[in-house]
């Protein structure tokens, strides 16, 4: 050996061996940072964009601004207050009163969100026109209806958590000390799950403002549908940037809003051990009540319009005029599920490792989560149209557009597959990371041999979830799509706008069928999944 | 196999001394056993010398080879030190087998699995070689990470609390298996323990640590006859305490005379460990209680308002009065 050892320890560096380095980055960190600015640059560019002069009629805009933002707000109120209480009643009806059926309609109520606003709204209106509803459906209160029963589940699955992690020591006290069923939920269930209530009730807000299609069908006039407007109708397109952004903010405070309430709620949990919950038997005309209640939740958000599609859709189905859309729609998904879930992937992997960076690119997959699609859809349209003024990109080629509509995807919906991907990730201990870098295994080998498999049932269900949202997706597509490139629920829409009902079942079926998938997959537990089970 | 050594190492977590100034050595094919309650920074120590963490000043050896000093750390990956964690971490998705092949794999396939079933046979789990995690008890998912630890012929094998989990037979059982496929491996080993029993059991050399400094590193025999502080005496077992000046030589306590070596009128504590009393009938203490305690029994005795305990051979009763006399061997004096 060199003479360095015996003259000093500290001579480290001479001595030090050609590997040696400081601990690197995680190699993961550069395409987290790429996610965090493809989520969060349509939005800026929104903001940026709009607050540029531009030669416009500010009357106009000012005008339809207004409109548009009282529309909003009338119909987030109405619809969020119904969803609300819809939610949390069959929440806690199923996780504390004991009735028939009960264990059933605990997965059955999340079937709702199988079927996008839009979809929901085409079959309630042709089933009005059909005179087979039982309640007409249309205008103001017709949106409404569509928003609250096709929207609930938000807050039924955010309140279900709650009133099942709450304290079952403090629900036997209250009924100790007599509390009979209503008094336990007004008094005592009710104010504990407060916050996760609030923090359901604010993201059904968030979609309420964010849909175009059903708002759209019911000719409200709301901040999304004023985007479209301000484009099309009156091509202006700096109005639909300020829309937009005044759109977006709504969405972002709304955000916010749900996120300290679930900080609360993380909280507000009883006592550490976990036991069944004490459930109240209800007595039969109660029981009776709760159990109509529940159906009619159920038939509304989604039986009824299901069976109707689906009438509709073998008596008028075209499967000539199908094909090309679906065939568009499943390749769309894939490619953009795929990008997607792997900058969603990047962004839940460094939260765990480096913190600073992965508190960023959350907050800016979560600034495209909030964002409507039609925002992120002006967003990427601005920064295209920049682009192509500074000459970086030439043409309108459909190439570009695709990357565009992509682009808005991954923007919109990477948020939506961090979480899942995190739930993977969770299983994933410190101590086996440890452990396999440990046994010499190299990042890359970690990676492939180790993260990958553990994480594989969780990366499926993000997978599966993001194609499910991306199929649903509507005003990011309708803006964004290359001419003559349609997609279900492009088609969807297009029958619609042209009042035909009939025609438009068939794609809102399949659309509706695709969203079932992920809700029956999640309702069977694919999160116990172990990993290694045979 | 090598030799560890830490010098004057130390490591912060968001500017909290995690480890200050700390400096052991292993001899090759030495077992270390790391001593002290939570936080003291014994889990700290075996992440630095594994390489997951940087140190923030001093440096790592194992042999000649530095391999961590402030800013340059050999990744964990390359440094060859095998480490059973305390939650054992097996790979969720591997068998038994396969987990043990993972640190194999410059291998031929043949030989992988060759080592990896002859470790799990030597473990006694050959058995259960096609088992995934889940299927084994918490035992055998400890002797499967001792056998996937000591697979690739590690410089230095790190164990953190192994047998913390586990029932005090099965304990005992594994704690003898481990020692012995060290031996055998003739590796050198850190393990980390709460537990004085099980440190002096196992050691060849004992660290004993608190708040993140090294009190005393010194063969176990050594530590329990001329512990350095009350603090090391404490770790190793109970002791009773009594706090006075130094004269004529010595401590005076209510319970006897415990030799002292500081300047006259010195502040001075007189430590002594419970074993080190011997009771016969007398006057000076009275028996407050008994409880039976293994072999012995711990009885609290009393004497001029100070209550003390012994560990005795069980023949005292409650209500008794004995003399006391203090074993000089188990009896220790520091400067306050």
């Amino acid at each position: 050996m060199t003479a360095a050892h015996d003259t000093a320890p500290v001579l480290a560096t001479s001595s030090a061996p050609k590997a040696m380095r400081a601990l690197a980055p995680h190699p993961l960190s550069a395409l987290a940072g790429l996610a965090a600015l493809v989520c969060a640059l349509p939005a800026f560019a929104v903001i940026f964009f709009a607050l540029a002069p531009g030669a416009d009629d500010a009357a106009f805009g000012g005008a339809l601004l207004r409109d548009a933002s009282l529309g909003t707000l009338g119909l987030a109120l109405a619809c969020g207050l119904g969803a609300t209480c819809l939610g949390a009643a069959a929440a806690w009806l199923v996780s504390l009163c004991e009735f028939p059926g009960r264990r059933t309609f605990e997965w059955l109520l999340v079937v709702p969100f199988a079927a996008p606003s839009y979809v929901l709204a085409y079959a309630y209106s042709s089933l009005t026109w059909a005179g087979a509803s039982p309640i007409a459906v249309s205008g103001f209160w017709g949106g409404a209806f569509v928003y609250a029963i096709g929207l609930y589940p938000y807050v039924y699955l955010s309140a279900r958590a709650a009133f099942a992690s709450q304290s079952a020591c403090a629900l036997e006290a209250a009924r100790s000390l007599g509390a009979r069923p209503f008094d336990l939920f007004a008094r005592v269930g009710l104010p504990m799950a407060r916050p996760a209530i609030a923090a359901g009730a604010a993201l059904t807000i968030m979609e309420i403002v964010a849909d175009y299609g059903a708002a759209q069908h019911f000719g409200l006039t709301t901040l999304s549908t004023a985007i479209f407007r301000a484009w099309y109708a009156h091509a202006n397109p700096h109005a639909a940037l300020q829309i937009a952004s005044v759109l977006l903010l709504a969405a972002l405070a709304f955000l916010v809003f749900e996120r300290s309430a679930r900080g609360r709620a993380a909280f507000s949990g009883g006592s550490v051990r976990w036991r069944p919950l004490p459930r109240y038997g209800l007595s039969t005309v109660a029981g009776a009540a709760a159990f109509l209640l529940c159906a009619a939740m159920i038939a509304f958000g989604a039986a009824l319009p299901l069976f109707w599609l689906l009438r509709l859709a073998v008596v008028h189905a075209n499967a000539g005029d199908l094909v090309r859309p679906l065939f568009n729609s499943l390749a769309l998904a894939a490619v953009g599920a795929t990008i997607t879930l792997a900058l969603a992937g990047a962004i839940a992997a460094t939260a765990r490792h480096a913190k600073r960076l992965g508190r960023v690119s959350l907050f800016a997959a979560g600034m495209g989560y909030a964002a409507p699609g039609a925002v992120i859809a002006m967003g990427a349209l601005a920064l295209f149209g920049a682009a192509r003024e500074a000459g970086l990109i030439g043409g309108v080629g459909a190439a570009l557009a695709l990357t565009a509509l992509i682009w808005a995807y991954a923007a919109r919906f990477a948020a939506a597959g961090v979480q899942p991907i995190d739930a993977g990730l969770a299983r994933l201990s410190k101590g086996v990371d440890a452990s396999a870098r440990i046994l010499g295994a190299g990042p890359w080998r970690r990676l492939m041999k180790v993260d990958l498999p553990i994480a594989a049932p969780s990366l499926a269900a993000a997978a599966l979830i993001l194609f499910v949202e991306i199929l649903k997706e509507l005003p990011a597509t309708l803006i964004l799509r290359p001419f003559d490139f349609d997609t279900l629920a492009v088609k969807a829409y297009a029958y619609a706008s042209d009042e035909r009902l009939a025609q438009s079942a068939a794609p809102s079926l399949l659309i509706f069928l695709a969203g079932l998938a992920p809700i029956i997959l999640l309702s069977r537990g694919i999160g116990k999944l172990r990993a290694g089970a045979r | 196999m090598s030799a560890v050594s830490l010098s004057h190492v130390s490591r912060a977590y968001d500017g909290a001394r995690a480890l200050d100034d700390v400096s052991i050595g292993a001899p090759d094919g030495c077992i270390v056993a790391l001593l002290g309650p939570s936080g003291s920074g014994k889990s700290t120590v075996l992440r630095l010398i594994a390489g997951l963490e940087p140190v923030d000043a001093g440096e790592i050896r194992f042999g000649e080879e530095f391999v961590s000093t402030p800013g340059r750390t050999l990744p964990a990956e390359q440094r060859r030190v095998g480490m059973v964690f305390q939650d054992y971490s097996l790979f969720p998705h591997l068998s038994a087998a396969a987990n043990v092949a993972f640190g194999l794999d410059a291998l031929a396939r043949a030989d992988r699995e060759r080592i990896a079933l002859g470790w799990l046979d030597r473990v006694g789990l050959r058995h259960r070689a096609q088992a995934f995690p889940h299927e084994l008890s918490g035992g055998e998912q400890q002797r499967v990470a001792l056998a996937r630890a000591l697979a690739p012929k590690p410089r230095a094998v790190l164990l953190d609390e192994p047998f913390s989990g586990l029932d005090p037979v099965l304990r005992g059982e594994l704690r003898e298996m481990t020692l012995a496929a060290l031996q055998e491996a003739r590796t050198t080993a850190f393990f980390v323990t709460h537990d004085a029993e099980e440190a002096l059991l196992v050691a060849d050399r004992l660290a004993i640590l608190k708040a993140g400094r090294l009190l005393q590193e010194a063969a176990p025999r050594d530590a329990y006859d001329a512990p350095a502080s009350h603090d090391v005496a404490a770790a190793l077992g109970p002791v009773n305490v009594f706090d006075s000046r130094c004269e004529g030589g010595g401590v005076l306590t209510p319970f006897g005379r415990v030799a002292c070596a500081l300047p006259e009128g010195a502040p001075a504590r007189a430590v002594v460990r419970a074993e080190a009393l011997s009771l016969r009938p007398g006057s000076t203490a009275s028996v407050l209680d008994v409880r039976p305690h293994g072999a012995h029994d711990l009885v609290r005795i009393s004497a001029q308002g100070a209550v003390w305990r012994a560990l005795v051979p069980p023949r005292s009763a409650p209500g008794e009065n004995v003399d006391v006399e203090i074993q000089p061997a188990g009896a220790f004096s520091f400067s306050l």
